[in-house]
């Protein structure tokens, strides 16, 4: 299928770029400050609060049945290339390369995450503002492709065009370069970020995490609201995997879009039973990380070294958890708690109140999620059963029929909510698990 | 004797006077003329009495293929997809005379109307002979006619559309807009106060889609499952990015008048109280996540009904993710403002890479400030005109981004901020 023009030839059209900047050389001084702009530049650099890179790399999903010729990626590295067995799939996505060296920097080249890295963001009180240092790393697998990535915080409001990642609106990162981003968020909530650049395709390949910003009531609060208060959260990440796109981006192929179809859904970039699977590195101002720089596989599970992120949800019972749902798939899902009453607190990043203050939140069992939606719900955990162990409670994506991953019946987005009677310990970070 | 230098230098300094000396005047211009055919938002034709033709014609897609479509244009005008905005005032008798140029039986619904009149009794759904449902409401006969009528009663935004074989008509773009203005004025959205917006922002977001392989075998006489119907286009007032950011009445889209820029000047207290209005509206197959960078938009109105309790509290509800269902309409109110109030005494807190060390957009201004302009990177051309921002606002199924395999196509447009007044802007 002939590609007519892509983003990336719409970048570098050539044209008289040097008319405005002659032009204005012979203007009176009023009007030169009008259309040249001075170059700001700081004194000293203040470090970033974080630092992330973007480039390719390889993650796991269950390999029965294969969907030949694209899955499992026959590129996929081993071993013998010194990565963990079981990766068969193709991707790109950010890593935390905040406090490695340039060698360790450099080394995580081809050893992108699924999903992005989790991370938060205080609300702005006037002198805390958040700073994000982004690096293109370039892809390991496709040298012939000089993309240039950028982040865009997906629903962060009245944000100026050259901090918010659209490309075609303002500037990228080209390959190897750096740019620092500033973040002064004013509006609490669940938000999304993800690479602009080509964004069908660097989305779908997996460069985008969720962000969620606390309020200024309290790091326990969802809202600047005593209403929204919790005891523990957990990141709710919902995203696709269409085979034959990840293969065509690793054997220089192009896939037609609008043949799109998931072949594999997933929650916090795993699919079930992965996402019961133990936590790696997630707290991204405390990341561990070998001697290389590189991610430290959950205990047991080396295929899930670039997985990271659990969705085992554990509670105690009768405590409050928050459950910070955002969806960058391309389709709806329908997340259903089983046997659980979630209470809806917030969507979009906005409270559930009217502009008159009007209470709108409301009780469901099943929250309905396009992509590009977030969703907070907070619920209480029941009273224990009085067995053996923790209650279990199953947190499921009930559009069935585009979920399943096709080796687990009703898998996918699915995963579980295990209450205790008691003794699970406060979250050090989101997702932790306590015990 | 000249050197290209001052060729350029001069030729320059012609253009920007150029500019400069038009530009109050085409502001002016286009404030009076806002409402009536203006050359970015929403394009009415007034009423309370509108002679259509359900015909058939060609648009242009993002990837210049064209499609053969139905659509509804003015009697006596030329063909147009989508059909025209139908813009009424509440209380209006409003009067549709359809004419019907297709090959079959056509007709037209109102959802949310009440008491529609089919040639002077109510429309009816029509039956065959053995019993079965042949259309939604009283038709007009192929060359035939048909006049509807009823009262808008409720303020809102609201679809007309075929009743007759839908699955196929509607698919082929029988449907389009009609807006009722309310008693508040023109400059409401409903009757609350605070539904209110600036008028010369009221923009239209129409989200469809296509499957070439139906309307080739309408095209063609031949018959068609619907069964296999898989979209291959996505569209944004009938035009694919990048026609969704020209102008209304560009002369290349000589059947597609309806551009999708939403050109907006930055929110201030005093200045510029009043938000703008988007009047999303799905005659499509699927809910569409219509995602706008930048700003939220305040979901006021749903359906024709504005999105309030029963004793008048305030339900509305901000999203920046607005997934709208098929023959819906959401009224969402938006704004944007610099919430840092950056400029150049007021530097964002960071280096600026050098220019070799950034990719710059096609729209971009070479400056991070509003209403400044900075240098380009050598044989990068820029769009922008007198630094004005350009934000995104698209479709975030991403897959449907894309024209049959062109990528960044279909359902994106911009909102262009103005540097506030008063500015260089053309």
């Amino acid at each position: 299928m002939k590609k007519m023009i892509s983003r990336r030839d719409f970048l570098k059209l050539a044209g008289a770029g040097a008319l405005t900047v002659a032009g204005v050389i012979a203007l009176p001084q009023f009007l030169r400050k009008t259309l040249m702009a001075e170059q700001v530049v700081m004194a000293d650099p203040i470090p970033p609060n974080l630092y992330l890179a973007g480039t390719d790399g390889w993650m796991h999903l269950p390999e029965s049945p294969d969907i030949p010729p694209y899955f499992p990626d026959n590129l996929a590295p081993g071993l013998a290339d010194g990565y963990p067995d079981g990766l068969n799939s193709y991707i790109f996505g950010f890593r935390n390369i905040t406090g490695l060296t340039d060698a360790q920097k450099a080394n995580q080249k081809q050893r992108a995450q699924h999903n992005a890295p989790l991370f938060w963001v205080d609300q702005f009180n006037g002198s805390n503002e958040f700073r994000l240092q982004l690096t293109n790393l370039g892809l390991a697998m496709r040298p012939d492709l000089t993309d240039a990535h950028t982040l865009h915080w997906h629903g962060f409001r009245n944000v100026i065009p050259f901090f918010d990642g659209e490309p075609t609106g303002s500037v990228s990162v080209p390959v190897g370069r750096d740019f620092t981003y500033i973040f002064r968020p004013r509006d609490p909530g669940t938000y999304m970020y993800h690479c602009h650049v080509e964004d069908v395709e660097h989305v779908h390949m997996g460069m985008t995490g969720l962000v969620f910003v606390r309020p200024l009531l309290g790091p326990k609060f969802a809202y600047n609201d005593p209403a929204t208060e919790f005891d523990r959260e957990f990141a709710m990440f919902l995203s696709e995997f269409w085979a034959e796109a990840h293969w065509a981006d690793s054997h220089i192929q192009l896939p037609d879009w609008t043949d799109y179809r998931p072949d594999f859904s997933m929650l916090n970039g795993r699919v079930y039973p992965d996402t019961l699977a133990p936590n790696g590195s997630v707290d991204p101002f405390n990341p561990v990380r070998d001697g290389n720089g590189d991610l430290i596989a959950p205990a047991g599970r080396p295929e899930l070294q670039y997985q990271p992120l659990s969705a085992l949800v554990t509670c105690n019972a009768g405590e409050r958890v928050l459950l910070r749902f955002a969806n960058l798939g391309f389709r709806e899902a329908s997340m259903t708690l089983a046997g659980i009453n979630m209470h809806l607190v917030g969507r979009d990043a906005t409270p559930m109140k009217g502009r008159d203050g009007t209470d709108t939140s409301y009780d469901t069992d099943t929250i309905l999620i396009g992509a590009g939606e977030s969703f907070d719900v907070i619920f209480t955990a029941p009273t224990h059963s009085g067995g053996v162990g923790p209650d279990t409670y199953v947190l499921y994506n009930r559009a069935y029929n585009r979920t399943n991953n096709l080796s687990v019946d009703s898998g996918g987005q699915r995963t579980e909510i295990r209450v205790y009677p008691s003794g699970v310990a406060a979250q050090q970070f989101p997702n932790d698990w306590g015990i | 004797m000249l050197t290209s230098k001052f060729k350029w230098m001069r030729l320059g300094l012609v253009a920007l006077f150029v500019l400069l000396a038009i530009g109050p005047f085409a502001k002016n211009t286009q404030s009076v003329s806002a409402l009536s055919n203006p050359s970015v938002g929403i394009v009415c034709t007034n009423g309370p009495t509108f002679n259509l033709t359900a015909g058939s014609g060609y648009i242009v897609l993002s990837d210049a293929n064209t499609m053969f479509m139905w659509s509804y244009s003015a009697t006596g005008g030329a063909f147009q997809y989508p059909g025209p905005v139908l813009c009424v005032n509440q209380g209006d008798t409003v009067t549709v005379i359809l004419q019907n140029n297709l090959p079959e039986a056509t007709s037209i619904m109102f959802p949310g109307q009440e008491n529609v009149l089919a040639n002077g009794v109510p429309a009816q759904p029509e039956f065959s002979g053995g019993g079965d449902l042949i259309s939604l409401t009283k038709t007009a006969a192929a060359g035939g006619s048909v006049t509807y009528s009823f009262v808008a009663n409720k303020p809102g935004t609201f679809i007309y559309e075929s009743g007759t074989d839908t699955k196929k008509q509607i698919a082929m773009g029988l449907a389009s807009v009609l807006v009722v203005r309310p008693s508040a004025g023109a400059n409401f959205a409903n009757n609350r106060p605070d539904s209110r917006f600036t008028p010369e922002e009221e923009f239209l977001a129409l989200l469809s889609d296509i499957d070439p392989y139906l309307h080739q075998a309408v095209e063609d006489g031949a018959p068609f499952n619907m069964n296999n119907y898989h979209p291959r286009y996505w569209l944004l007032n009938g035009r694919g990015f990048p026609d969704t950011i020209a102008d209304n009445f560009a002369p290349w889209l000589p059947n597609q008048p309806f551009g999708a820029l939403a050109r907006i000047h930055p929110y201030d207290a005093t200045l510029h109280p009043y938000p703008g209005i988007e009047r999303f509206v799905n005659i499509g197959t699927e809910d569409y996540p219509f995602h706008p960078h930048g700003q939220n938009g305040l979901v006021i109105g749903r359906d024709g009904n504005a999105v309030e309790g029963p004793g008048g509290e305030d339900l509305s509800f901000e999203k920046f993710a607005i997934n709208i269902g098929p023959g819906q309409t959401w009224d969402v109110l938006f704004k944007w403002y610099d919430a840092e109030n950056y400029s150049e005494a007021n530097p964002i807190p960071v280096i600026i890479p050098d220019i070799a060390n950034q990719a710059m957009g096609m729209f971009y201004s070479g400056s991070p400030y509003l209403g400044v302009m900075g240098p380009m990177p050598p044989g990068v051309s820029t769009l922008n005109q007198c630094g004005e921002y350009y934000i995104i606002s698209h479709n975030h199924a991403l897959f449907q981004l894309d024209a049959w395999g062109q990528v960044m196509a279909g359902p994106i447009t911009y909102v262009r901020i103005d540097p506030p007044l008063p500015n260089n802007c053309p």
